[in-house]
Order: C-alpha cells, then sequence, then structure tokens
C-alpha cells in the first residue's frame, strides 16, 4: 500500500531522518514510538507532504507522491491526517467542520455529506454536538470530531501525530477508544504515540525511531516484550543512563562518586542504596580492574543503567584490558562486599558487566 | 576524611568523620604508623565515618593486627552503613565492636 524507499529528510544541513526503507501493508496499525525529538512527527508529515522529504521515494498504490507529474492532491486524499491540536474551523458548527471537505474536494451533495457525517459522529459518540460549535466541546471531544472528520474523506490511511497528546489525562482513553474502535474495522494506520499500552494492545506493528531512522520494527511483542537493539531495550525499559570515562589510575574518584551520586538522586534512590552503589563502583575500579592490568592501563568506559521498570542498577566498564582474568583478580574483602552486594558479575567482549 | 584524636597515656581514641574508601584509607595508615608508639589500648571512635570500602577495612584490619600483639583495639558507634561492610566482610566476628 506504502512503499518508502530512502526517505531523508533535512532542515539545512541537519539531518533528521536518513535512508527509511519500509512498506506499510492494507490493514496494518503501525505505531511509532521513540524519545522526543526522533523524527517520529517529521516521518509522518513526510508521508502527506506536510514536510517536504529532501530525497527518497514514497510510492502509494505503486505511484511515487514524490514524483514531479504526481498528482499530489490526489493522493493526498487518500491519506487522512489527526494533529495533536485539532485545527477545528471555530466559527463552524461540528458538523459543518465534517461535511467542508467530502463537499468542496469530493464534490458531494450537501445532504450526502451530512448524512455521511451524521453516521460518523455517532460512531465517534458525538451525534448530539453535531449543532454545537468546537469551543463548546471538551479537549478529547474535539480530538474524536477531528477523527470524524478525516474518515469523511474515505482515506485509506489515517495518520495520527501525537492524537492524545494535548489532552488532560482524563479524556485520553475517549480518543484512544476510537482509534481502538478503527483498528478492529481495519483501517490502515500509523499513529505517533506516546502511549506505550494502548501501542502495545491496538497496533499489529511497532516502529521504534531512534538515530534518524527506523531503529527497530517488529510486532508488539518483540518491541515490548524481547527488544533486541539497545536503544529500543533503553527506551522501553526507561533505562537512564550514567557515562564516565575513567582516563587513568589516578583519575578523580570524588568527582566521579559526586556525579553518580547526583544521578542517583535523580532516580530517586535513597543515601543507602547510593552508597551501595559507590561501595561496588569502588571496589570493581581499584580491586578487580586495576588490578587485573597490572602495571598497565588502559582508559575505562564507564556506564552507570537504571532501569526503572526492573529497579535493577547495571555497572558497565568497558576497555581494551579487560578479559576474563578480572574476575578473579580482587582479594578475599572485596570479593565478600561485591559478593554480597550484586546480583551478578560477568565479563565478555572487554566488557565487565556488574548488576546491582 | 577528618581525623582527630585524643591520647591519654597508653590509651589512644581515633574519631573518623567522612568517607574511609581508596583515596582517604592511605591517610589513616599514615596516621596510625606516625601516632600508635606506645599505645596499648586503641579507640576508634566512628559515629561520623559514613562509609567504608575495602581499602578502609584493610587499614582498620592491620591496625587490628599490630594492636592484638601489643594490646588492643576497640571499635565504637559504628553506624547502620558501616556495620553493614563489616557484616559482609566477617569483621562483626573479628574485631571488637562495641
Amino acid at each position: 500500500m506504502i512503499k518508502i524507499e530512502n526517505l531523508c529528510k533535512k532542515y539545512g544541513d541537519f539531518s533528521v531522518l536518513e535512508n527509511i526503507n519500509t512498506e506499510i501493508h492494507k490493514g496494518d496499525v503501525v505505531s511509532i514510538i521513540g524519545p522526543s525529538g526522533c523524527g517520529k512527527s517529521t516521518f509522518i508529515r513526510c508521508l502527506n507532504l506536510l514536510e517536504q522529504p529532501t530525497s527518497g521515494k514514497i510510492f502509494i498504490d505503486g505511484e511515487d507522491i514524490l514524483d514531479k507529474n504526481a498528482d499530489v492532491c490526489k493522493l493526498r486524499q487518500k491519506m487522512g491526517m489527526v494533529f495533536q491540536s485539532f485545527n477545528l474551523f471555530s466559527h463552524l458548527m461540528i458538523i459543518e467542520n465534517i461535511m467542508l471537505g467530502p463537499v468542496d474536494l469530493l464534490k458531494k451533495s450537501r445532504q450526502e455529506a451530512y448524512d455521511e457525517g451524521m453516521e460518523l459522529l455517532e460512531m465517534v459518540g458525538l451525534a448530539n454536538k453535531a449543532f454545537a460549535y468546537p469551543d463548546e466541546l471538551s479537549g478529547g471531544q474535539k480530538q474524536r470530531v477531528a477523527i470524524a472528520r478525516t474518515l469523511a474523506m474515505h482515506p485509506d490511511i489515517v495518520l495520527f501525530d501525537e492524537p492524545t497528546s494535548a489532552l488532560d489525562p482524563t479524556m485520553v482513553s475517549e480518543v484512544l477508544a476510537v482509534i481502538r474502535k478503527l483498528a478492529a474495522k481495519g483501517m490502515t494506520m500509523m499513529i505517533v504515540t506516546h502511549e506505550m499500552n494502548f501501542a502495545k494492545n491496538v497496533s499489529n506493528r511497532i516502529f521504534f525511531m531512534n538515530d534518524k531512522g527506523i531503529y527497530e520494527d517488529g510486532t508488539p511483542q518483540q518491541i515490548f516484550e524481547n527488544p533486541k537493539k539497545p536503544k529500543t531495550k533503553e527506551f522501553i525499559y526507561k533505562i537512564r543512563t550514567f557515562n564516565f570515562t575513567i582516563e587513568d589510575k589516578k583519575f578523580d574518584l570524588y568527582a566521579f562518586n559526586s556525579e553518580i551520586e547526583n544521578f542517583l538522586k535523580n532516580q530517586l534512590f535513597d543515601e543507602k542504596r547510593i552508597n551501595k552503589v559507590l561501595l561496588v563502583c569502588e571496589e570493581m575500579i581499584y580491586n578487580y580492574i586495576f588490578k587485573s592490568f597490572g602495571d598497565s592501563f588502559s582508559p575505562v568506559e564507564f556506564t552507570l543503567r537504571y532501569s526503572q521498570q526492573k529497579d535493577e542498577t547495571t555497572l558497565l566498564y568497558k576497555s581494551e584490558l579487560i578479559n576474563k582474568s578480572v574476575l578473579s583478580a580482587a582479594e578475599d574483602i572485596s570479593r565478600s562486599i561485591v559478593d554480597k552486594s550484586v546480583s551478578s558479575v560477568e565479563c565478555d567482549d572487554n566488557t565487565l558487566t556488574v548488576t546491582i | 576524611m577528618t581525623i582527630t584524636n585524643e591520647r591519654n597515656n597508653e590509651q589512644l581514641t581515633i574519631a573518623l568523620e567522612g568517607r574511609l574508601d581508596t583515596t582517604t584509607a592511605p591517610q589513616l595508615e599514615k596516621f596510625l604508623s606516625e601516632n600508635t608508639d606506645g599505645i596499648k589500648d586503641m579507640v576508634l571512635d566512628l559515629e561520623k565515618l559514613e562509609y567504608i570500602s575495602s581499602a578502609g577495612l584493610r587499614v582498620i584490619l592491620g591496625a587490628h593486627k599490630q594492636m592484638s600483639k601489643i594490646g588492643s583495639l576497640k571499635l565504637i558507634n559504628v553506624c547502620d552503613e558501616v556495620m553493614e561492610v563489616f557484616d559482609m566482610t566477617g569483621f562483626t566476628d573479628i574485631l571488637d565492636i562495641e
């Protein structure tokens, strides 16, 4: 239905999307998730040319909409779009907002547009608001009207750009319920969303966007329960990360401790728990790693990851000189502290991984 | 870490404040080597010691070994966090902690 080839988008020299390749099939419900600023909205806006892609091809039913000779207006009509802000005309009644497109663009009679509009309002649960003005509606109601207005154009696919982000939390569910209803009817949809549970339950595909593209693409089960790639894991498991490079053996332990302490305080660790992490960090660095290095040294890339979801802290020490000998380097006192403070210590690929 | 001490004939009470870790352990080691001549009873007051790592434990273990030959070493006012590290390492079994 939609085939995207090498889609790129730049703002000046700043590249937002690079070489996106994917296909959307009829009936797909694709949720697009990812950290803020990763290009989710830009991607979806490129699909209906609200943003002009810098390069690449977008085929809709075999026709390249970026081709100079393409009838963009006609192709655009195949794609409906629901925005974060509802963009209703405030001087028109709800039913008039819905009839506008079908009458002006699809050249339907006012009666036909009205009848269909009322059916759609019924579907989104707002038939009794047909003659109200947008300002009389709540945010959730306005968004449901916006969805009805989009559907009135009989699109083949509906693109949702964060449809619930501007809503009061109490109104999110009513909008999601309508989208869920559309999914059940087999409507093809792409939804940029921060509602993870919704994405998990309503979609058959998830695009996790990062690094200027679709970083990982899979079923909800694959992405939410068994993400494969590191940044997907960080995002899904709500992992917060702290990095520090140990440049030499006489590095500033206090500065290191102080930065970790600040990071962990932000994760709401209490003092006792912070001390435990600092203790393990210190033991690993001096009594495992430096000891296994002997007289040699190679910089150590230290990463502390905290998974909010698992409530788990992981320490990673990566260095050219780290190998399995690090596991047996420590003396008894240090080993006792570490053994009784951590749940696992592993060494692989020049990386020592400690889970607390 | 701050080290304060009070000598009374052959008894020396040393109060530690702050963190006894890889960076500060040599400071305590140096202090002990310079101030323990003629001492038979040593007391380490750890009321204000908030953190200890294996580097600090090794210095305390050294002091324990030295003092057990000529007298005694006692640790007092150990806070929970430090006591937990003593427990992990079995120090509670070998040190005189009050």
